[in-house]
């Protein structure tokens, strides 16, 4: 049971997956009709579903299928000539093959109460005799008729005397026919030819009257169970051969599982890099740290290579979307009596699956829309100097760490002011609103819920939702829809998505005491600029890069971070690039590039402007992860506010005097305390004094503090550990630390440095010395 | 035997009787306090209670969010109930907790400044809160009077925070 289960469950993967192609195949062979390997691979599948059909006793599809292939035989001989209304048909047994083997899926059989294959026989019987469909109508379909004619007789005497016989002429026919079908061939070697005999079969059996169908019917019943041993052994043949491509289906859920897990060991891997740079700073020139430092690359080489390959067996060509294009188009321009070519690029192009199954329903609706809204009708098209027969292309291309899916029309392009025009109408935007929009932005409306520009609503499109249901889900894969639309010359949407949506390199940026991720494949390039780079122009900064002139913001304003730490000589920029949009981004550090696992901040807090989520680092902390897209619209809104340098002079406190700067002395001694002060006092700076290390912990964050003079000896807390403590914030990163102190060996240097002091003044000392000493450090 | 039969069904009337008792009339909760005020939540609606680690700030919110922070893997928004309530922040000391509770199906840590006890209170103690009490957002389910006479507030934590409240919606 179990086996025919499994059985069964190949046959239907295996199905899908050829009806899928075929569709595709079969739109091309409408454009192509006389494209006999085309041909021959349709005939294949359909033989290949009949054959695996009959083997699982499918008696309904083995039935329809039957009558295809016979069909499909005839054209692959050339005796039958493909037309548009021909391959109406043959599509539409197509889609009863599909919707059969669906209710197979099911229910596990193929009784499928409301699919009658009947209708649909009959039409692929007319065809198999020769008939033209009864739809006929323009002319070139008659001459397309005509030809076909033609080329029956010329192929196929036989045949064309047939459908020219009287009804007693047929009967005579037949019944040679029958005897000839009794005596078919039984071997296995004969196959194709039974096959052929069949086909033949079919093709006497049209003409006659009902009764005689059913009748003859039987017959190939018969015959075909004769037929379904040797076919069965085919189709397996088949499998086999299929099943020798090294593929494996494994479960998404152990795909996504597995996933997951390289995410953690990705956290895991900057854990340990980061202990190691820990470890290697002070361990400086031990023997082992070469060894770890081998393993942790190592494991860091490996663990990205895992990761790419886990995320490469996640990938899927788009083809797979794209693939059920062609019919669409064809469908619907067939409905909409367009005439409409699709040209598809660049369907090799890969991407998660997930993405993949987002997806669709947006390309559907793009599609859709440019078939129905964009291509004009044949005779407009006309009219306005064009050719005819409207173009679609789909392409899909790789750009940086995104992928662009583009949609494009030469149809009668978007007229901005007309959409304006509508969304006032439909209260969508105010009209003062569509006074200060632009072209683009116009565009955008059509994203609107509830909007829809076409005059006449048709069961294809134009019911305002799908284009909003486009943007969600695609804001949902963190993509981004661009919209270029020339009047008179077509429409282009660029959809952009990211490759994955798990991991990512990112370039770590601090800003002021906050670290951000920025996305690796946002970053064009980082620089390190001075104040007098910034120029202003018409009230915003800009920053003048090579040749091109760049808006400028601060981090730190587009994000409203607390400004704490002081500017610094140089300036560091990241340029940043979405699509045609470049920005410089002034940030206060650079920590370094890595790779990040995206995690949602979670249903409160997504969606919040600028963030695109979080990350945890190798320390454990969480570092926010930016949105470009939005980052930059923030960034254009502080841009046109704030002028890049303001934030910086601003976070420049002004000293000028010596009184303007504090320096603090921390000594448990009230006499070294007075000493020391007297000596500052000299200087004319402002002196704050400190009991011990815990008071003077304290009295930092209540004063601005522009140098200490540290005792190492002292109750409660101990210069050393002071020092330890105060390095620990970014703000008193650069604080000058000044030991002080009678203890002088060599080792107590040492500790002084790897504890982060920047001087060693040894008691006792000079009041020269001294104030040399601060006069340096304050730089005055 | 029938004897023995007895006891065990006695036995296991007392067992399984009261405890009906209880979970049918006494609410279970976890009192702490912020500010000036004791407060309580349903003891279920807890995930776990934490001391405090760092956490990572986060643009844009209102001032009550504090940020973010790393919970064994996952990132979790940290409130702080004393802005919440009104009142200013205060200074992190050793009996600050995080508590992390289970609001619409997402963790979210709150800053509470520190524990009292698990409370029983009857359910008939429990009353809807009075007029007077400014309960805008419907944060308050009730309040709950103790045996010791002490008045405790029980929240409604689904109501805490909203989303509508933390990111403006986009347009």
């Amino acid at each position: 049971m179990d086996e025919l289960q499994e059985l069964l469950e190949d046959f239907l993967i295996e199905a899908f997956e050829m009806i899928e192609e075929m569709d595709q195949d079969l739109v091309e062979l409408e454009n192509n009709p006389d494209d006999l390997e085309l041909l021959n691979k349709i005939f294949r599948v359909a033989h290949t579903i009949k054959g695996s059909g009959s083997f699982l006793s499918f008696d309904k599809l083995t039935h329809l299928t039957h009558h295809m292939e016979a069909v499909l035989d005839k054209a692959r001989k050339g005796e039958l000539h493909i037309t548009p209304d021909i391959m109406d048909i043959i599509l539409e047994s197509i889609d009863a093959m599909k919707a059969i083997l669906e209710y197979i899926r099911d229910n596990g059989n193929d009784t499928a109460p409301e699919i009658d294959v009947e209708p649909i026989v009959q039409k692929l019987d007319a065809l198999s005799k020769g008939e033209t469909p009864s739809s006929v109508t323009p002319e070139k379909e008659e001459k397309i008729g005509d030809l076909n004619l033609d080329e029956i007789t010329a192929d196929n005497l036989d045949d064309i005397d047939l459908s020219e016989l009287s009804s007693e002429e047929l009967d005579k026919v037949l019944d040679q026919l029958v005897n000839d079908i009794n005596t078919a061939p039984e071997s296995e070697e004969e196959i194709e030819e039974v096959e052929e005999e069949n086909v033949q079969n079919e093709e006497e059996k049209a003409p006659e009257n009902t009764p005689v169908t059913s009748q003859n019917q039987s017959v190939v019943k018969k015959e075909k169970k004769e037929l379904s041993k040797a076919e069965q052994k085919k189709a397996l043949k088949k499998n086999i051969v299929s099943t020798k491509e090294q593929t494996i289906r494994v479960d998404v859920k152990r795909l996504d599982q597995l996933m997951n897990l390289i995410g953690e060991l990705v956290l895991a891997k900057n854990r340990l890099i980061k202990i190691y740079n820990d470890v290697e700073e002070r361990y400086e020139g031990e023997k082992f740290l070469e060894e770890l430092n081998q393993v942790v690359s190592s494991i860091s080489i490996v663990t990205t290579d895992l990761q790419i390959a886990v995320m490469k067996t996640r990938m899927l060509p788009i083809g797979k979307v794209f693939n059920k294009f062609p019919r669409i188009v064809r469908d619907l321009s067939r409905d909409l009596h367009k005439k409409i070519k699709l040209i598809i690029s660049g369907e090799d192009t890969e991407l998660d699956k997930s993405i993949i199954e987002e997806i669709g329903d947006p390309l559907v609706h793009m599609i859709r829309n440019a078939v129905d809204h964009g291509i004009e009708t044949p005779q407009e098209r006309i009219k306005a100097g064009k050719p005819e027969e409207g173009t679609v292309w789909l392409k899909a291309y790789n750009e940086g760490n995104m992928i662009v899916i583009e949609i494009k029309d030469d149809g009668h392009g978007m007229d901005a002011e007309k959409l304006k025009q509508k969304a006032i109408e439909k209260g969508i935007i105010t009209p003062s609103e569509a006074e200060n929009m632009g072209d683009k932005e116009a565009f955008m409306l059509i994203f609107k819920p509830g909007f829809s520009t076409a005059a006449k609503v048709t069961s294809v499109s134009g019911r305002g939702v799908g284009m909003d249901v486009v943007k969600t889900n695609i804001e949902k894969l963190n993509g981004i829809i661009e919209v270029d639309s020339v009047k008179g010359k077509g429409s282009t949407f660029k959809l952009k998505i990211p490759l994955t949506l798990a991991i990512i390199q990112a370039l770590l940026v601090g800003s002021q005491e906050d670290l951000f991720a920025v996305p690796l494949s946002n970053v064009i390039e980082t620089v390190r600029i001075v104040e007098e780079d910034i120029y202003t122009i018409e009230g915003k900064s800009v920053l003048k890069l090579r040749n091109e002139v760049l808006p400028l913001v601060n981090m730190a304003d587009v994000f409203d971070v607390e400004k704490i730490l002081e500017p610094e000589k140089y300036l560091y920029v990241v340029i940043l690039g979405l699509g045609a949009t470049k920005i410089g981004l002034i940030v206060d550090r650079f920590i370094g590039q890595e790779e990040i696992v995206i995690k949602s901040l979670g249903e409160f807090l997504k969606g919040l402007p600028g963030i695109a989520g979080a990350t945890i680092r190798g320390d454990g902390r969480v570092t926010l992860i930016v949105d470009v897209g939005s980052l930059m619209k923030l960034a254009k809104e502080t841009h046109n506010k704030k002028l890049a340098t303001d934030s910086i002079k601003e976070a420049k406190k002004k000293k000028e005097k010596p009184s303007d700067y504090t320096v603090m002395i921390v000594d448990d001694s009230a006499m070294d305390r007075k000493i020391m002060h007297q000596a500052l006092d000299e200087l004319g700076v402002t002196v704050v004094e400190a009991k011990d290390g815990l008071e003077a912990l304290n009295m930092l964050k209540q004063n601005d503090v522009d140098a200490m003079l540290v005792d190492i000896e002292m109750p409660r807390m101990d210069g050393y550990t002071l020092a330890q403590e105060i390095r620990k914030y970014n703000k008193y990163r650069k604080l000058p630390l000044i030991a002080v102190t009678s203890r002088a060996t060599k080792s107590d240097r040492v500790r002084g440095v790897e504890v982060g002091m920047n001087e060693y003044i040894t008691k006792p000392y000079t009041k020269e010395y001294l104030q040399n000493v601060i006069r340096r450090n304050l730089g005055i | 035997m029938g004897s023995l039969n007895d006891v065990i069904k006695k036995q296991q009337k007392m067992i399984s009787e009261p405890e009906k008792n209880k979970t049918e009339d006494i609410e279970q909760l976890v009192g702490f306090v912020v500010g000036e005020e004791e407060f309580a939540v349903p003891i279920l609606s807890i995930q776990e209670i934490i001391k405090p680690i760092e956490w990572t700030k986060v643009p844009f919110v209102p001032d009550y969010i504090l940020g973010v922070f790393n919970l064994r893997g996952n990132v979790l928004p940290l409130i702080d109930l004393r802005i919440k309530f009104g009142a200013s922040s205060a200074d992190i000391d050793e009996n600050t907790r995080f508590i992390v509770m289970k609001i619409k199906n997402e963790d979210v840590a709150f800053i509470i400044d520190r524990l009292t006890s698990a409370l029983r209170i009857p359910k008939k103690n429990i009353l809807p809160p009075p007029d007077t009490y400014s309960n805008e957002d419907e944060i308050i389910e009730g309040v709950g009077r103790l045996d010791d006479g002490r008045i405790i507030t029980i929240l409604k934590i689904d109501n805490i925070i909203k989303r509508e409240d933390i990111v403006p919606e986009r347009d």
